[in-house]
Formats: C-alpha cells, structure tokens, sequence
C-alpha cells in the first residue's frame, strides 16, 4: 500500500474536512455526488472514510474520555457503603436521596446528594475527595454534618449528609409565628454555625433560607457548607449558577455583590448572605424589593442600589394586605414592627448588607455581638475598620514571642506561580491558565524517568552540560548586542537557580560588562540587578548594594520599565534582608506594590508574590501585626485565584501560622498549621509534608498544652528532618522537644536535648546570634525547675545580654527580649530579688504593648501579666496585683482558652481574696 | 534561559535547523528542571501531570523573562513535541529500569498503553508523526498536545485561538493520517 505525498495530501484534505464534519449518514448520499464528478476522487474519499470508520472503532490514539454525570439513580441501588432509599427531592445541584448504611453499621438515615458536575480526570476526583474530608472536619451542633464525599463507579461525585428533617427557617418562623426576638436568637445559632467554620477557614458561600433547617424541636441545622467551593471546578460556581435558567433555577438572590462581579469570596461574603437571610427574616421582604425582578435587574439591584432600611421596608402602612400578613407573622403590626426595627436594628442589618466587603462586620462573631447586644439592650458598638479581618478572626497587634526560640523560618516563596504578566484586555486568558494550573488532570507519571536525568538519546547528561552547550551558542554569537546579553543573562539566571553561584557570577559578569556597550538602559539596569543579586548570595554585599543602586538608576520613566522596576527593586529587597537591613527590605518591597499597582500591566500573581514577601519581610523584622495583616491579604488573592490547596498556599498559611503564634495567638495559628499540613498531606499521613512545619505545629500544640501531641508531631518532624538533612529544622526540633520534656518534668532529658543542640548552633550561627539567648534562657529554665535560683538568674542574666546585644548590633532578636525579661523576673521573684522582679516583668510589659495600640488580646502578654501581678503581690502592692491578674485571665482566656492550665491558674489568682497585712 | 528561549522559538519559527535543535535542548533542560523542582516539593508519591508540568514551565519561563516572551501556543507546540519525546525515552527507560519502582507510571502510560502496547508502538507513532509534520505541521503539533501531553480540544483550541470543532476535525484528520502510515509501514 502507496503510502501518500504532499501533493495528493493537499488535494485530499478540503474533501476530508468536509466529509469528517458532516454526520455519518450523511456521508454516502456526499460521495455519489462528488462520483459523479470525479469518481477518482470519490474512491480514495470513500477508502479513507472507511479508514476512519475502523480507526474510531479500534479507539486509535484515544485517551480515556473524560467521566460523564451519572444516570438517573434509583432505590435500591447502592452507592459505596449506602443503599438508597427513597428520593427525598430534587436540590439545586442534583437529586437527593434518603440512604441508609448498607451494612446496617448505624441506625441514623442519610441524605445522598448527587452533584450533576463532571469531576475532570483522576486529579479533580482526589481534589474533590480531599475537600469533602476537610469539610468533614466540621463538627457543630447547628451544622449538618457531611458524613462523607466520594465519586460513584459511573463517575458522578456525591455527598454523604447528615439526614435533616426540618423547615426552612423562614418558613418556619411564619408557621410559628416567631417574633422578633425570637428570630434573632434563632439566627444567632446560625450566627454561631457559620463563626464556626469560618474559624476552620470555611467559607459556605451559599447561605439562604434553603439552606438553613430548623426542626421540629427548634434546632438550626446549617446545609450545604462549603459545597460550593466542593464543586468549584473551571471558576466560580455562583456566576455559573447564575446563568443556569429553569428547573430549580438558581437564583442569586442571595449571592453577594463580590460573587456576582467575580470578586473574591470571603467570610465577608457569608456575612452578606447572614445579613439578607437577617433582612428577611425580620421583615419579610428581600433588600432588593418586592416583586419578581428578573435575574438581570437582580445583579444589578445587589450590585448598585443601597437596600430600603429594614423599619421603612415594612412600614406600608395597615391597609398593605402583604404586609399585615407579613407583621403578623412576627406578632406585630406593620407600625410596631417599624417601630421594633428602626434603629439598631436598622443599622445592624445595613452594616451586614454593604455592598464593599470591607465596611462589612469584620466577622461573623462580631455580627452576633451585636445582636447581643441589641437584645440585652446595650449599645451597639461598630468595629473600627483597621481591624477587619478577612478569615474571621481578628487581627492582633504586634506582640513579641515567647516560648519558641526564634531563629528565623525563611520559607522561599519564590517558585510555583509565575509571574504571568498580561494588559488588563487579556484577563480571560490568564485566568483560563490559572485554571489549568489548579485542575490536575489525569495523573501522569514521569517521576523516575525524569529523575534519572538520562538523555533524549540514552546516554546520560546533565543540566549544567546543556548550560554548557547553551554558553557556547552564545559564545558563537559574535555581535555584543542585547540579543548576547539577554542570552548571558538567562543562561547565569538559570545557573542561580541551579544553585551554582559561582557560574552564574561568571556569565552575569560578562553579561553586566557587556550591557555597557549597549545603548537599552533598561538592560544594564537589569544586568546590574541580576549580577547584584548573586553577588550578595555570595557575601559580597557593598558591592551588591552599589550595583542595585545602579540599577536603579538606570531604569528610565516610562511604564512598560515598570516591570524592571518591580525586578530590581525585589532584588534590592532581598539584599537588605540578607544583610541586616530588614526596615530597607520592607520598605523596597512596598516601593515594589507602588509600582506594580501603577503600571498598565494586571497580575494578580505579582502582587500575591509580593504580599507574601512583604509578610515575610515584616516577620523577620519582627513587625508581626503588619506580617499578619499582609498574610490575610495574601490569602485573599490566593483564594480568588482558586490556588489556595497548592503547595504555595501550604507555605504561606505555614509563615502566617507562625505570625499568628509570635502575636500570641496560638488556637488560630493552630487551625491554620492544620490547613498548611492538610494540604501537603495524602491519605492521612504525613509523607508529604515539611519536617519544618510538623515542628512549628508541635509548638503550637505545646503552647496550646496539648502535650501529648505536641511530643508525637515534634519526634515526626525530628525524625524527618534528620532524614531529609535540613540542619535548621533539626536543631528547632531539638529545641522544642527539650521544651516538652522540661513540660513534662523529664530534666535529664531536656538537658540532653540542649546539650545537643548547642554544638549545633555554635556550628552553625555567629557567636552574637540571639538563639544563644534563647538557648541560655531555656538553661535557666531547667535550673529553675531544678530549685538552682542562683544558677537560673545567672543564666536569665547571660540571656539577656546576648540578646540586647544582639538587637543592638544586628537589630535582631526583637521577639525574644520580652520573653528573657520575663524569665528574669521569675528568677528574681523566687531569689528574693522582689524590686528587681517587678521592674523586669512591668519592662516585659512594656515592650510587649509598645508595639501598638492596645486593643487586641495576647497569650504572651497574659503570662507575662501573670509574673506581674506576682511580683506586685510580694511587693504588696495588692490591688495592682489583682489588677494585673485580671489581665492575665482576661488575656489568656481570649487567647489560650479556658481550659488551659495558665488560664486557670490566671483566674485563680485573680479571684483570691487579698488579705490585709 | 527564557531570552534565549524566546529568541531560539523565533529563530526555529523561521525554520533554523540548528536553532530547532539547540531549543530543544533547552527546553529539555527547562521541562527537567521544573519537573524535579515539582517533584521535591511535593513529595515522592504524587505524580505530576504533564500539562501541569507544561504549564509551569511556561509561566516559570515567561515570568522569569522581563522582556516579552513568545505566545502560549507557540511555546506549547514546541514543548510539547519535547514531551513526546521524553515520553517515548521513559517507555524505552521502563523496560530497563533498575530503579526501585516506586514511581508507578499512572494513567499516561495506562491510557496510552491501553492502545499501543509498548514503545516500539510508541515510536512508530512519532517517526508517523515526524512525517505529518513535514506535511502539514499544525496537525502533528496537535497530536502531540493531546495524545502525549494531555491537553483537552477546548484547551488546545483556547491555545490557538480558533474554534474546538476546528481542532478536532484536524485530530481526525491526523488520526487518520497516521494509522494509514503505521498500517503502510508495517505490512510493507
């Protein structure tokens, strides 16, 4: 058989085009058309259709088609471990059924969702089962639970959900003729559910009357959490539902202004859906007037028009037939209805609805302070702005560390997202890429062939070969022009990033030297950036700083260098970091936001990119309030771009739980250190995940007297450390578990682990390093626990020395000199140095509120309160000790909780009766 | 490497042999490097999808190169024919693989497997394809993209720019072409 040539290939084609494109049946009536004109033709046409014909049979190059949505289910049927029972009705989503183990396990019925999407390939499936497990998570008395998420065998996902025989709350509350107040305690306890998961870093995203069922004895049950984000595959959810007409259509009349102009979804948007489920509620109309508005005038009503207030909705006076009914419902008439709601009322419910996420209730607690307040007849307090924050929780304002010795945890950010730079026009393109990124498909595995490192052709080469090949092409090139120097540049970039500096050095030499002769300033500014940069890894730092000032200079005005600009001043950032310029680093990489946000180029990625530098940037300088307030921004544009489960997101919820811990807010940091590990973590275990970061979250568990955990996570993360070589999270590990034994009372063994780890660090860090401080500090710890005073203020006194040193000759430290004061003034107490005790423990205060305002709450400033008021007490100073001591518990009981050991004892000593001397 | 990445994609555009090749090292070296970054960070028991892998190479390359860098598509095309190249190397590697098998090839090679037994197959598909893109080019790049790396028709037609129904009638078109070639090939 001939095979074929261009030519005949080139004829042949339009007719194949037009035969493929038309449907089987109409193919052959086609040939004996063309027959008739060139039966030639027509019989390799027809040959090659019947070639076609077998190829598509065969399955020739298929690949396995993507799942398709299940068929209809019926009862019987079992899907995994239920039998399906009854059809209980038709959801937004899919049809639910009411199931039952089939193993007859437990006698408590479920209801099964089936969810009308296809998962895409293998990598959405494990998405989709991963997701279902963290909402899984969620336990609460008013949330119904998701039992379980899996993906039938024909391939359509569902949902295992708690059973919820009740009415939808508004419905229930008019068949019951709830009044107000009924209807706001009522709606506390969603209040409560939804604070609830947005304390897991939950957001429901689809909060409506359906979806809230209240039972026949009065209990709230919360549907539905979270599956919108569960089925969020290509993009938002609610702008597809939005398009969706006809047969339980979905309506946004719920969806907030962001969710339907595809902003970013926060726990500020569930606060806008409590705040219209609120509106209703109380009167008995939806914010975006009566009547039917089609789905159009709708948007735009959420997204335009201000609400009527509530007491103005209902008042349409007696004669109003819907709105006597509506009063009566709330046993009122529609006057004292307007009279009930007018004012407080009023301004609660607007301050839910406003259409900028920001002026929202900056939580959802917040929002049901209010109410309580409202119905204890207190005034009503509106939260500053500056405290909003996005995730739920509030933001606390610097505070110093205590308990963990602070070598800093510099996680390098650099890496997955790319910097995509596109004109604002060509958005739809970058998020189609942004989406590909987020969806994993159908698993491919080119692991061990690509670790190998073998060539194309079988014979083994390596990267720095194929560099090596690469410089000599350039080398080739004889011109000294920017073409040469942009090759050089990427060639020595490439080497950096390979880690060989000393190449890389070499080829951006000769690039930077060669950026001389060329007329473009905008590269030799970069030339000179680039070569700064290695020069600083390096150590060479003078001159690294000499050419970023250089480089600077060199950019011209003009916006398409905005870019370069952004480059260089990154680099000058990282220069003053690696150096001892932390405040110069931070303030370069605000210059950096500055200009990005001026240039005509939209990037999302960028400005996530540079969030998380500037986060990182505030921690090591110790700045934590700012780090966290630049973590909850990061996290909100890596939410909105759908890549909050990747292992970009694992870092930085992994550097903002670390924050939250140096503020002394360790019950949030401890939920975010369990978000970051459940996304590197598969199945249950731990494979993936950083020793560094098991060893951050045993120090949240410890902090949080969770002892037992602690010790287990901190031997995994010892354990995986020592496998993986990272030398700095073995000497943390070391550390801490010297910290959980000295907990537990084992001294020979805390002792040990110091004894370890010192070796280590004096390898490892300049003698003036502040983690000497901690380690002398940790010493005087054991001598205290060991009844040696003399011994344990000596150390306290060692302690503090490295450590002020430290901060006064690298501008380090600042977390730790707060907790060596502290330690002092516990050793002091207990020599009998009483004065000298009190002033250490009110400077440890002192430093600790230096930082900001004095608004938020403090674990490390509640220990601190604790040794305080001690000293005062044995300076007989009682009232100012009890004072103290209300501070502590009060401290401590926000932050630690009420079951922790400090707390109890916090509230102890501030409710002993002070006896008179 | 993304300078002389974009400018070796322009030089090969216009048909430089030399050019052609020297790219394909690079971007050989490229997709290596992205592809053991991502596998240590995530962890020596989840594979890597190829389109992932493509993806991140090119946002790795583009965002690295202040200066413009070649369209997706073009990027693609030409990565993409890298990757079929790998992919023919790992089955040929497989068999003589001595390595401790805890990387199990997953679906690729099972889908792939699942119509072409073994990398002699393999083979015969791209020497086929070597001569389809002498051809008609457009078309070999599309069977690259979506027989060996992945791609679906709609992210493949988003790529370039041009309507699904376009692109699978060239996938037809190239299918077709190709098992006529095999079928020559092997009964000649």
């Amino acid at each position: 058989m001939p095979t074929f040539g261009t030519d005949w290939w080139q004829a042949v084609t339009p007719y194949l085009d037009e035969a493929l494109a038309m449907p089987e049946e109409a193919r052959a009536g086609w040939l004996s058309s063309l027959r008739e004109q060139n039966p030639a033709l027509a019989d390799q046409l027809r040959i090659l259709l019947e070639e076609h014909r077998t190829l598509v049979e065969e399955g020739f190059l298929e690949k396995r088609p993507p799942l398709p949505p299940g068929g209809a289910a019926r009862a019987g049927e079992t899907v995994d471990a239920y039998t399906l029972l009854s059809p209980i009705g038709q959801g937004g989503m899919g049809s639910v059924w009411l199931a039952e183990r089939s193993d007859g396990r437990f006698e408590r019925q479920v209801a099964v969702k089936f969810l009308n999407i296809a998962l895409v390939g293998r990598g959405g499936e494990a998405r989709f089962k991963r997701e279902g497990s963290i909402l899984g998570r969620l336990s609460h008395p008013h949330i119904a639970e998701l039992v379980d998420a899996g993906v039938s065998p024909s391939g359509q996902p569902y949902l295992v959900l708690e059973n919820v025989d009740g009415t939808h709350i508004d419905q229930y509350c008019d068949q019951n003729t709830v009044d107000i107040e009924g209807r706001l305690r009522l709606f506390l306890d969603v209040l409560a559910a939804v604070a609830h998961a947005h304390s897991n870093l939950i957001v429901h995203r689809d909060i409506k009357p359906s979806n809230v069922l209240v039972r026949k004895d009065g209990q709230v049950k919360l549907l539905d959490f979270g599956i919108a984000k569960l089925l969020e595959g290509d993009g938002q959810l609610v702008a597809a539902t939005i398009t969706r007409e006809g047969g339980g259509a979905l309506t946004p009349e719920y969806a907030a202004p962001e969710q339907v102009s595809g902003g970013a979804v926060t726990t500020a948007t569930d606060v806008y859906g409590l705040g219209v489920l609120l509106y209703v509620l109380l009167t008995g109309q939806h914010p975006a007037g009566r009547g039917v508005l089609s789905t159009a005038d709708l948007i735009k009503a959420i997204v335009d028009v201000e609400p009527p207030r509530a007491s103005s909705a209902v008042a349409q006076g007696e004669t109003d037939g819907k709105a006597v009914a509506a009063s009566a419902e709330r046993r009122a008439t529609p006057w004292k209805l307007s009279r009930l709601l007018r004012g407080d009322l009023d301004t609660i419910i607007a301050k839910a609805l406003k259409k900028t996420p920001r002026e929202r209730y900056a939580s959802v607690s917040a929002f049901s302070d209010d109410i309580r307040r409202y119905l204890a007849r207190q005034p009503i307090s509106a939260r500053p702005d500056t405290l909003a924050y996005r995730a739920g929780k509030f933001v606390r304002r610097n505070r110093a560390t205590v308990g963990m010795a602070t070598l800093a945890f510099v996680v390098s950010v650099v890496g997955v997202l790319g910097t995509m730079i596109q004109a604002r026009t060509a958005r739809v393109q970058r998020d189609f890429a942004f989406r590909q990124l987020s969806r994993a498909e159908a698993i491919n595995d080119l692991n061990s062939f690509l670790l190998s490192d073998a060539a194309p052709s079988g014979k083994p080469f390596t990267v720095n070969d194929l560099l090596g090949r690469a410089e000599h092409i350039v080398e080739r090139q004889n011109k000294n022009d920017s073409t040469r120097t942009e090759l050089l540049m990427s060639v020595g970039l490439q080497y950096v990033s390979l880690e060989e500096d000393a190449k890389a050095r070499r080829v951006l030499e000769q690039a930077y030297d060669i950026s001389h002769e060329i007329q473009d300033p905008s590269i030799r500014a970069r030339a000179s950036c680039a070569l700064a940069d290695v020069l600083s890894l390096q150590g060479d730092l003078p001159r690294a700083e000499s050419l970023i000032q250089e480089g600077l200079r060199d950019i011209p005005e003009g916006q398409q260098f905005a870019l370069d600009k952004v480059f260089c001043l990154k680099k000058s950032s990282e220069i003053a970091r690696n150096g001892t310029r932390p405040q110069d680093g931070i303030t370069n990489l605000k210059a950096a936001q500055t200009v990005l946000r001026a240039s005509p180029f939209s990037s999302e990625v960028s400005e996530l990119r540079l969030f998380l530098d500037l986060a990182e940037a505030y921690r090591e300088a110790g700045q934590y309030r700012a780090a966290v307030a630049a973590f909850e921004q990061a996290s909100v544009r890596l939410s909105s771009l759908g890549r909050d489960d990747t292992e970009l997101a694992g870092t930085m919820f992994n550097n903002w739980a670390l924050a939250l811990v140096q503020v002394g807010h360790p019950i949030d940091a401890e939920k975010i250190y369990r978000r970051a590990i459940d996304i590197s973590s598969v199945d249950q275990s731990d494979q993936g995940v950083s020793p560094m970061l098991l060893i951050n979250y045993a120090s949240a568990l410890r902090e949080l007297w969770r002892l037992d955990d602690a010790a287990s996570y901190a031997e995994r993360g010892y354990a995986k450390a020592l496998k993986a070589g990272e030398q700095v999270a073995i000497n943390q590990s070391l550390l801490l578990r010297g910290r959980i034994y000295r907990d537990r009372g084992d001294l020979p063994r805390a002792e040990a682990m110091l004894a370890e780890v010192e070796p280590r660090l004096r390898r490892d860090l300049p003698p003036g390093h502040y983690a000497f401080a901690s380690l002398a500090s940790e010493r005087g710890l054991l001598a205290l626990a060991r009844g040696d005073y003399d011994a344990a203020l000596r150390l306290a006194n060692q302690a503090l020395a490295i450590g002020e040193a430290a901060m006064k000759s690298r501008g380090q430290g600042a977390g730790v000199l707060p907790l060596l004061y502290d330690r002092r003034s516990t050793a002091e107490l207990l020599s009998g140095r009483i004065d000298e005790a009190a002033a250490d423990a009110a400077r440890s205060v002192g430093l600790l509120q230096a930082a900001g305002q004095s608004e938020t709450f403090s674990s490390l400033l509640g220990r601190v309160y604790i040794d305080l008021g001690l000293a005062l007490q044995a300076q007989d100073k009682q009232a100012e000790a009890h004072k103290a001591f209300q501070s502590a518990a009060e401290h401590l009981q926000n932050t630690l909780g009420p079951d922790h050991p400090d707390t109890r004892r916090a509230l102890g000593l501030s409710q002993t009766r002070t006896d008179p001397r | 490497m993304e300078a002389k990445i974009s400018s070796l994609i322009s030089a090969a555009d216009n048909g430089d042999g030399p050019a052609s090749e020297a790219l394909f090292a690079a971007l050989y070296s490229e997709l290596h490097r992205v592809a053991k970054r991502e596998l240590a960070r995530r962890g020596d028991f989840v594979s890597l999808s190829v389109t992932t892998l493509l993806h991140e190479a090119y946002l790795d390359m583009a965002g690295r190169s202040v200066a413009a860098f070649p369209d997706r598509a073009r990027f693609m095309g030409y990565a993409a024919r890298v990757m079929r190249g790998l992919i023919i190397d790992h089955a040929r590697n497989r068999r003589a693989m001595k390595r401790g098998g805890r990387f199990e090839i997953t679906s690729l090679a099972t889908e792939v497997a699942e119509n072409l037994a073994d990398e002699k197959e393999l083979t015969q598909v791209s020497e086929a394809l070597d001569k389809l893109a002498k051809i008609e080019a457009p078309l070999a790049a599309i069977v690259d993209l979506k027989f060996f790396c992945g791609f679906s028709f709609s992210e493949i037609a988003a790529m370039q720019g041009v309507s699904e129904r376009t692109v699978q009638r060239k996938w037809e078109r190239a299918r077709l072409y190709l098992h006529r070639v095999i079928r020559a090939d092997l009964s000649c």
